[in-house]
Order: C-alpha cells, then sequence, then structure tokens
C-alpha cells in the first residue's frame, strides 16, 4: 500500500466530468474534425481543429494529419490524400486519368479490383540476437547496435488508410477526454452508395470506434441548426438553404425545417467548384506580386510542371495563405502573407484587402451563387421563400461569399444567415469549419442518452443507415385559419397559418392568439383554407418613387420588390361559436374598449390525412368550436 | 397577451357550406434522422401508434421520471445511495478501543448493503462519515456549546475524535480485501441470525412435519445468507415449491459440495506483541490455529447439518419422487395397457390397493431419506474430524 501511495496513483480521478462519452466525427475528403459530447470541436494534439486527411510515410516514420499535408512537397510519392472519396470503390470504378500529386492509386496485388496506395517506408531491422551466455565473451559490456532500417514496401488499401487516420481522430478525441469513447457519429457525403457506407462503417469498426449512425451531411447541419441554443430567435418552422462549400467541392442542400424534423426538398453537389480554387487564385496573385516586386520569376499553378523551385515555391505560399485567409474572414482590414524564402533565397510579404480579395474570387463566388440559383429554379422555390441560409466550410467563413449569395442569389434582404446573426466569427454557434462536428456530436450524444433496452432499443435501430422509417407523408399545402371580416384583404380576413407545406406527417400545431368581439354578439367563426404561397412581384420604377425614399433614390433601374402571397385553394370547413370569456380592453391603449377573447386554435393533421381543428377559449369554461375533415 | 388579433366578424357573415372537403394529397418524402424531434416522430409512430394523446402521456411520464431524478440527485453528485443512514447515540459513543467488536458497516453507514458494498460505495461512504465527522469540524461546532463564563474556552468535548478514529479503523479493515474477508467471516448480523437457525432437535419435539409455506420460508433465507461464503458465485437458491427436477437435483448437488471462504482470524486470541517470551507467543499462535480450524470445521459441519435437515423437509423431492414413480408406472401400464382390456370397477379397485402401497413407499422413503442424511452427517463430520487431525498432526510434526 504505501508504496503505491508513496508518488500518488496513475489512475484518473474519478470525477472527471459527467460529459456523454461520445464524439461526432466529420470526415470530410480534404479535412475532417471532432467534437465531444458537448459539441465543442476538439483539436488534436497538433492544436488543429481542422485536421488534414493526410497520411504521410517518410522512413520509418508515419504522419497524420497537417504535417502528413507538408510532406506534399518533398514526399509527394509517399503522400497519402483524398482517400475518402474512393471509399468502397473498386479499382476500376476510379477513374485514372487524373494524375496526381500525391502516392499513386495502383491496382492491390493480391485482392482483385481494389484500389491501394504503395509507399515507401523503412522497415525496423531486426533486433540484434541476444548475446548468449555462454560461448565468446562480447568485445564489448555496451549491446549490439540495432541494424540500419531496411527499405521496404508497403502496400495499403483505402480501408486500411481510412482505419489508421480514424484511429488517430479516436486516440486525439481520447486524449481531450481522459477517457474511452463510447459511440460516435460520423458524416457521410449524401453522394456516398450504400456500399461506400458499408465500407467506411467496416474502416470505422476496425479503427475501434462504435459507430451510432452515419450522418449525411446535410443532417449533421440540421441537428445543430435545429437545438434551441441555434434557433431560438427563429420560428421553428423555416426553410433553410445549406451551402456547403468543401475544400473540393460544393454541396447545396433545401431543408424543409418543420419543428425539429427535417427533410431534403433539393440537393445539389458538384465537384468543379470549392476551397481549392480561392486558393489558386491567391496563390496566382502573390507569385505576381513577387514577380513584379522582385523581379524573381515564379510561375505556380500552371497545367506544365514547373521548376523544383517553383513547385517548392507553390507549396510554401499554398501553406502561407491558409493564414491569410483566415485573417480576410476574421477582420476588415488587410491581410498579409508572408513567406521567407520564397525563392531563390528571396523573402516575401504581400498584402491583400477585402475588396481585393472579393474582386479576385469573384469567379468562385459568382459559381457558387448560379448553383443556388440553379437549385432553386429546379426546386421551384423562390429564393424569398427561403427563410434562412447556413454555411459549412471554411470558405464560407468569407464574408464577401455571404455578401454576395445575398446579392445575386436575389434572397430577401432580412435573410438569416450566420452573418447576420453574428454567430460565426469567435467560434460561435455558427461556425462553418465546426458545424459539422458538432452536430454529429450533438446526435452522438443524444443516441447515447436512449438506453439500450425496451422501447429505446427499437428507436436506437431506427438510426442504422437503411431503416425505412426515415419515409414519411408530408403535406403538399399550407394549412391555417380565417378569421373573416370586412378588411377586403386577398384573404377575406386574419390569417393564421398553422401547418405549412411539407410538414411531416401526423403533425399537430398550436396557436394562441386574440379574438376581437363586438359588445352587442360575441359571435366569431372561422374558416379552414388549404392555400398555396406565392410571391408577387410587384415593379417599382424610380420615377414613381417618393422622394420621402431617400434610400432608393440612388437606383437607376426599375426595383423589383416581392411580396409574400396566400392563394385559397381549398375551402375545408368552417364553425362558428360565441365566446363567453370576453373581456373589455382597459387603460390608455389604442385598443381600449374593444372586446377581445384569447383562443387557443389546436390542428393535428393525422398520419392518414384527415384534419381535426379544434379552437379553444383559453380559461375555465370556455368554449370550444371544432372542424373535422375526413381524409 | 397574443400577439396577433383578429377582427371583429362581420354581422352579415354567414358560414359558407363546404363541399367534399379534403387535403391535397400528401406527398412522400425521406426525413433527415436527426434531433429529438425526430425520436419524437418515431415514438409516435412506432409506439403509439399516430396518437397524440398516447405520445403526450408518455411524455408526461418521462417528465415526472426525469423530475424524480433530479430531485433524488440534488444532494450533489451520485453517492450510489450510501452514507445517509441515520447514526445513533450508541454507534458515536463506541470506544475505538474496543474496534473488534465494532460493526464496520453500521459506522460508515453501510448495514443496509453489508458484505454486498462494492469497493466504490465504501469509497463514498468513507467520504461522507470523514466529511461530517472530522474532529476540525467538531471542534469548531461544538465549542461555542460550552455556555458556562467559566469554561469559555476550554472544549468540553475531550474525546470527540473517537467516532473518527472508529471510521477510519472501519475504513481500514473494509477496504483491506483480506481483513474485510476475515471480517465478513464472522461479522455480527451474520452470527446473529446464525443462531437462529433451525437444529434438528427442534423439529424432532415437533410432529416433524412442516407445510411447503413454512418450508420455503424458514430455509430460503438461510441459504441466501450462506451463499455469500462459497468461492463458486453464484449458488443455486432453494427456489420454490414448482421448482424442476433439475434445479432441486442440481442445488442439492452444489450446496453438498459446498466451497467456503470463510475463515476465522478475526476471532484470534490477540498474541501479546510487548512480551518478550517467545514460548508464549508460539503458544497463543498454535492455540489460535487450532481454534480456527476447529471452527472452521464446526461451520462445515453446521452447513452439512443445515442441508440434510432441508433436504429432509424438502416437499420437493417427494414429489420428485412420486413423480418418478408414476412415469414408471406409467410406462409399465402403457407396456400391459394393450394386453389387459379389463372393467372399470376391478381397476378402481386395484387403483385404491395402489394407492395405500405408494403411501407405504413413501413413508418407507422419507425414513430412509433421514437415515441416509443422518448417515452422511455423521460421515462428514467424521471426515472433518480426520481432516482436522491431519493438519493438527501436521502442524505439531
Amino acid at each position: 500500500m504505501a508504496s503505491n501511495t508513496q508518488n500518488g496513483s496513475a489512475d484518473p480521478s474519478t470525477e472527471i466530468s459527467n460529459l456523454p462519452d461520445v464524439v461526432g466525427i466529420n470526415f470530410g475528403n480534404s479535412f475532417a474534425s471532432i467534437a465531444d459530447g458537448q459539441a465543442e470541436c476538439i483539436a488534436n494534439e497538433d492544436g488543429e481543429r481542422q485536421i488534414a486527411c493526410a497520411l504521410s510515410f517518410f522512413g520509418e516514420e508515419m504522419y497524420i494529419g497537417s504535417p502528413a499535408k507538408a510532406q506534399l512537397v518533398k514526399n509527394s510519392k509517399n503522400t497519402i490524400v483524398g482517400f475518402r472519396n474512393l471509399l468502397g470503390k473498386k479499382f476500376s470504378e476510379i477513374p485514372q486519368s487524373q494524375s496526381t500529386a500525391s502516392a499513386p492509386i495502383i491496382q492491390h496485388p493480391e485482392i482483385p479490383d481494389e484500389p491501394a496506395y504503395k509507399v515507401e517506408i523503412l522497415q525496423p531491422a531486426p533486433a540484434p540476437l541476444p548475446k548468449s551466455t555462454t560461448g565468446t565473451p562480447a568485445a564489448s559490456s555496451a549491446p549490439t547496435p540495432r541494424s540500419e532500417p531496411i527499405p521496404a514496401e508497403r502496400v495499403l488499401t483505402v480501408s486500411e488508410v481510412t482505419t489508421i487516420f480514424l484511429k488517430s481522430l479516436l486516440q486525439s478525441a481520447e486524449d481531450f477526454l481522459g477517457k474511452r469513447v463510447q459511440g460516435a457519429v460520423i458524416t457521410v457525403p449524401s453522394v456516398f452508395t450504400d456500399a461506400q457506407k458499408h465500407a467506411l462503417e467496416k474502416a470505422a469498426k476496425d479503427a475501434g470506434i462504435i459507430v451510432y449512425q452515419l450522418l449525411e451531411e446535410p443532417a449533421a447541419v440540421a441537428a445543430v441548426t435545429t437545438a434551441d441554443a441555434w434557433s431560438s430567435m427563429l420560428p421553428a418552422d423555416r426553410t433553410q438553404l445549406i451551402v456547403d462549400v468543401g475544400s473540393s467541392s460544393l454541396s447545396l442542400s433545401l431543408l424543409a425545417l418543420r419543428e425539429g424534423l427535417a427533410h431534403i426538398i433539393a440537393s445539389t453537389s458538384s465537384t468543379s467548384t470549392g476551397g481549392d480554387a480561392i486558393d489558386s487564385k491567391l496563390i496566382t496573385f502573390f507569385a505576381n506580386e513577387f514577380t513584379k516586386k522582385t523581379k524573381t520569376p515564379l510561375t505556380v499553378c500552371s497545367e506544365t510542371p514547373p521548376s523544383t523551385g517553383d513547385a517548392r515555391a507553390e507549396a510554401k505560399l499554398r501553406l502561407a495563405i491558409e493564414h491569410t485567409k483566415r485573417t480576410i474572414s476574421a477582420s476588415p482590414n488587410a491581410a498579409t502573407c508572408s513567406v521567407e524564402s520564397l525563392k531563390d533565397g528571396v523573402d516575401f510579404t504581400g498584402n491583400i484587402n477585402r475588396m481585393r480579395f472579393d474582386m479576385l474570387v469573384r469567379p468562385i463566388y459568382d459559381s457558387v451563387a448560379r448553383a443556388i440559383v440553379d437549385l432553386l429554379a429546379e426546386a421551384k422555390v423562390d429564393p424569398h421563400q427561403v427563410d434562412e441560409i447556413v454555411y459549412v466550410g471554411g470558405t464560407t467563413c468569407l464574408p464577401g461569399l455571404d455578401e454576395h449569395i445575398g446579392f445575386a442569389g436575389g434572397f430577401s434582404e432580412v435573410i438569416n444567415t450566420p452573418f447576420s446573426m453574428g454567430t460565426v466569427i469567435g467560434g460561435g454557434i455558427g461556425d462553418p469549419t465546426t458545424v459539422l462536428a458538432r452536430g454529429c456530436a450533438v446526435q452522438a450524444a443524444l443516441i447515447a442518452s436512449l438506453s439500450s433496452e425496451g422501447e429505446d432499443e427499437e428507436l436506437r435501430k431506427a438510426f442504422e443507415h437503411g431503416s425505412d422509417l426515415v419515409d414519411v407523408k408530408t403535406t403538399s399545402k399550407t394549412l391555417g385559419l380565417v378569421f373573416p371580416d370586412n378588411s377586403g384583404n386577398e384573404t377575406g380576413g386574419t390569417w393564421i397559418p398553422l401547418v405549412l407545406a411539407e410538414t411531416t406527417l401526423p403533425a399537430r400545431r398550436t396557436a394562441t392568439f386574440d379574438i376581437g368581439l363586438s359588445e352587442e354578439s360575441k359571435r366569431f367563426a372561422f374558416e379552414l383554407w388549404e392555400v398555396s404561397e406565392g410571391i408577387r412581384v410587384e415593379k417599382i420604377s424610380p420615377a414613381k418613387v417618393s422622394p420621402s425614399d431617400a434610400e432608393d433614390e440612388e437606383e437607376e433601374e426599375e426595383e423589383e420588390i416581392k411580396h409574400k402571397t396566400i392563394i385559397k385553394e381549398t375551402l375545408l370547413g368552417a364553425a362558428e361559436a360565441e365566446a363567453v370569456l370576453g373581456i373589455k380592453v382597459k387603460g390608455p391603449s389604442k385598443d381600449a374598449g374593444k372586446w377581445t377573447t384569447t383562443v387557443e386554435a389546436t390542428l393535428i393533421v393525422a398520419a392518414s390525412g384527415s384534419v381535426d381543428v379544434s379552437v379553444k377559449e383559453i380559461g375555465k369554461d370556455g368554449v370550444v368550436a371544432t372542424v373535422k375533415v375526413s381524409a | 397577451m397574443a400577439s396577433i388579433q383578429t377582427n371583429v366578424l362581420p354581422k352579415s357573415y354567414t358560414l359558407p357550406s363546404v363541399a367534399n372537403p379534403s387535403i391535397a394529397g400528401p406527398s412522400s418524402s425521406r426525413l433527415l434522422p436527426v434531433g429529438p424531434a425526430y425520436i419524437s416522430h418515431l415514438r409516435l409512430t412506432i409506439h403509439h401508434d399516430h396518437s397524440f394523446e398516447a405520445h403526450d402521456a408518455h411524455l408526461e411520464k418521462e417528465r415526472q421520471k426525469l423530475e424524480e431524478l433530479q430531485n433524488s440527485a440534488a444532494n450533489g453528485d451520485d453517492d450510489l445511495g450510501v452514507g445517509d443512514e441515520p447514526e445513533s447515540e450508541e454507534l458515536l459513543a463506541l470506544d475505538p478501543k474496543e474496534w473488534k467488536r465494532h460493526d464496520y458497516y453500521a459506522v460508515l453507514g453501510l448495514s443496509h448493503l453489508r458484505y454486498k458494498a462494492n469497493a466504490e460505495q465504501i469509497k463514498i461512504a468513507h467520504r461522507k462519515k470523514v466529511l461530517k465527522h472530522h474532529p476540525d469540524k467538531k471542534a469548531s461546532s461544538t465549542a461555542p456549546q460550552s455556555t458556562s463564563s467559566l469554561l469559555t474556552g476550554v472544549n468540553l468535548n475531550t474525546n470527540d475524535d473517537a467516532f473518527f478514529k472508529c471510521i477510519a479503523k472501519a475504513h481500514e479493515v473494509l477496504t483491506n480485501p483480506e481483513k474485510r474477508r476475515q471480517y465478513d467471516s464472522v461479522d455480527h448480523e451474520l452470527m446473529d441470525a446464525q443462531e437462529d437457525d433451525p437444529i434438528p432437535s427442534t423439529f424432532a419435539k415437533a410432529n416433524k412435519s412442516l407445510s411447503d409455506a413454512e418450508f420455503f420460508k424458514i430455509f430460503t433465507p438461510i441459504f441466501e445468507r450462506e451463499s455469500r461464503f462459497s468461492k463458486k458465485q453464484p449458488m443455486p437458491m432453494l427456489g420454490d415449491i414448482t421448482a424442476s427436477k433439475e434445479h432441486v437435483e442440481g442445488f442439492y448437488d452444489s450446496w453438498y459440495n459446498f466451497d467456503s471462504w470463510r475463515s476465522f482470524e478475526w476471532l484470534d486470541k490477540e498474541i501479546n506483541e510487548g512480551s518478550d517470551n517467545r514460548d508464549d507467543k508460539r503458544y497463543t499462535e498454535k492455540k489460535n490455529k487450532s481454534e480456527r480450524a476447529r471452527r472452521k470445521k464446526e461451520d462445515i459441519a453446521r452447513l452439512r447439518l443445515l442441508v440434510d435437515l432441508t433436504l429432509s423437509f424438502d416437499p420437493r423431492i417427494k414429489r420428485i419422487k412420486q413423480q418418478e414413480k408414476e412415469a414408471r408406472e406409467a410406462k409399465k401400464a402403457a407396456k400391459s395397457a394393450p394386453a389387459s382390456g379389463t372393467a372399470t370397477p376391478q381397476k378402481s379397485k386395484a387403483q385404491e390397493e395402489e394407492e395405500k402401497r405408494k403411501k407405504e413407499e413413501e413413508e418407507k422413503i422419507a425414513k430412509a431419506d433421514a437415515k441416509k442424511a443422518k448417515a452422511a452427517a455423521a460421515n462428514a463430520a467424521k471426515k472433518a474430524r480426520r481432516a482436522a487431525r491431519t493438519v493438527e498432526d501436521g502442524a505439531t510434526a
């Protein structure tokens, strides 16, 4: 006992934390990130929150993450990048034409039709034989040194590479949490086939990760945006556009969020646009500036392989502009880019301000905006019907991109984005770089909270991929109540929307509001309508603008103003009742002297499609008026 | 006040007539399986058959459960349900010098768990008690009580760390696996319970029969208590009247081959460490050793006797024997049935006879059982004696 306690023990103290020991892993093609059970992004041991998906072998060492990415310069043939997208694919399915700067993909020598990477490594030589006690005495008492390591070749399948990488992520997470990770939720791109999902699941299992769920990227975003912390100031029913600009791909998803339930209305994804294009533009810009300043020729990002000096300079710039991009995103001032000994021993320091930068990368902004416009057109959704834009990926931290999308996409001026909500900067909840990992972590914590027996077992199963419980029916038109009056507006009264279009069935919505009554008759009535929501475009020519509208005076061309409209389609039912709890508003307010009563309207749309409305006066003995519509 | 306000209904308004209403056909889509809302949706779909009322009831239940949980967790972190037992005056007045006779579980507030308390619970219970009874805390809390002007500044409670010492001792014993084993072997509560165990003589005087309920009432707790000493865990329990033949046989098989870890070092006479007399020490040591062996032997015999006693009263043994016999007879009958196709009155007579015979046989079996049990007990005792002798011989040799 005494010897144990003398220097303390290495056992972790029991009261570390009550954090659920689960993690969320965003496993991208270029970068990965991890988040703990409290949905905070974890930095790995190198202090990086964005961990490069790269694996590099140099001699006896293996590098993972950014150190591996840096190896792309000097040791590219032993460096593996971009392996995620190859998971679960056959060798014959992979286009061979593209030449990569990394380790080449080869046919596995043993397994048929299996892609693999071949890297050169140094194997440690076998340990020297132990000195025999008998026989000739050794020349010296020092142990025999180990021989030089032997050069060898190692063939790794894509699955093995993934396993090694995921294992390192898990290790980082466990080092941070100080305990074993019980389970994880991992992102998959929506374009992954079932075979690819299975391959990822298997690789994760081999890495010792218990996968609770493979979450598609838009779903991971929805996990964050439907949480209370995100949406307290936004309506629970909204249409959300997710703009995910990765380093090598662009994916867009239009989501219908209905009280926490989300489904995709439309989505698209392309690999022609991405953050790497911005890098190329920026590198070219700085290289030109370098040439201009120092008269040292420097060619970068060219098709023909440049000289080794140029290649090295390009790699150095590529590392340096990472910092420049972050500065541009974070502050409105000019950002610098400094590289020591960029080429021929000449140092470089350059500046770029936001406006210059935005001009430079305008083509990329344009292609993103064009993709958004195309998606909305295809889904027949007017930009004004989109309530919120959510950004994913480091590139979307650029405020210029947000501005450009808002302007070129034709969205309403009051659209909610992480920038307008001020949640991007300072690791806020809207931080595009960590949102996926945090979404996974939220989901992992949620699944972990389900007990593994009884009813919950069934629920856990529903999170496995391929569960048909995700197939649901949704309403196709918005349902709501009209309280008729003499106002003569297009709905013929006060329109109270209850169940929006695209709401998953069964659905129940409740609204509380005041009903105006008259003193002599406490009668009120309502109609249940099915409506379609549209956008009315009103054109205002600048000549007619009244002088008071100072803001618009500068505009030369005709301006379009869009209004949301309600078009009544089908009358489903109507009811009337006499209120009994009507009260007279007193006091100095402008409503004084009017009679009102507060009611609660509940609308239930059953899975079969039958509708049940009840309007109830709040308070004891209130009247109830109901409308039922059968399916 | 709600934010929406409707206008007054015009007087001329009449309800419109509705013709054949139904909502536009629902469209299909795929939900993203995320978030608490999705779980609610799943529950609604899978468990509550799309009924909001059932779902609401479920949510209400969940909420109540959560509330209870929060209330129970309100007193700090998870205490594993220990350390909240009331402390009697008697307990607080324990003399640390008499440590061998203390009930350590009671001292740590674990008397509801006793030998079942695990290391974590002991640790937490100890921490709680230490926090409560630390002398530093006590001095400050009791000092102002001395109201007499003559005694101001004098701590009246001179013996205020007595209970703290007891706590320390209890912790020392219970956290050391060897010491805890010794202590558990002679746990006060256990010893008291063992004194009340039935012995054959109690039944000899009585009419030597027990109803089924009585049998299980008496013997079930005994085996539950004794099973703690088995090296093999878990031991089969007595079961109930409907227990299968396999279970009953397995039960007696295990308990006749009971391998106990119980030991009696705790009851050793203390060796006078201060004495210089080597012989004196050795003598005490030897005495203790033989005493331990004797106690162990007694314990084995006691248990064996208990099992014998149980066997002799077990109503299930009779039942099983009966069943076996019936099965045998049925077999026999099945064999002879096709040959004999006799009339019913004759058969009833034969049945009567058979029943009589059965009864006699049963009694015989019971007698034989008792005899066998006695013989077995004697045998065991003999064996144990022999073993003890060899041990002693070995020790003296």
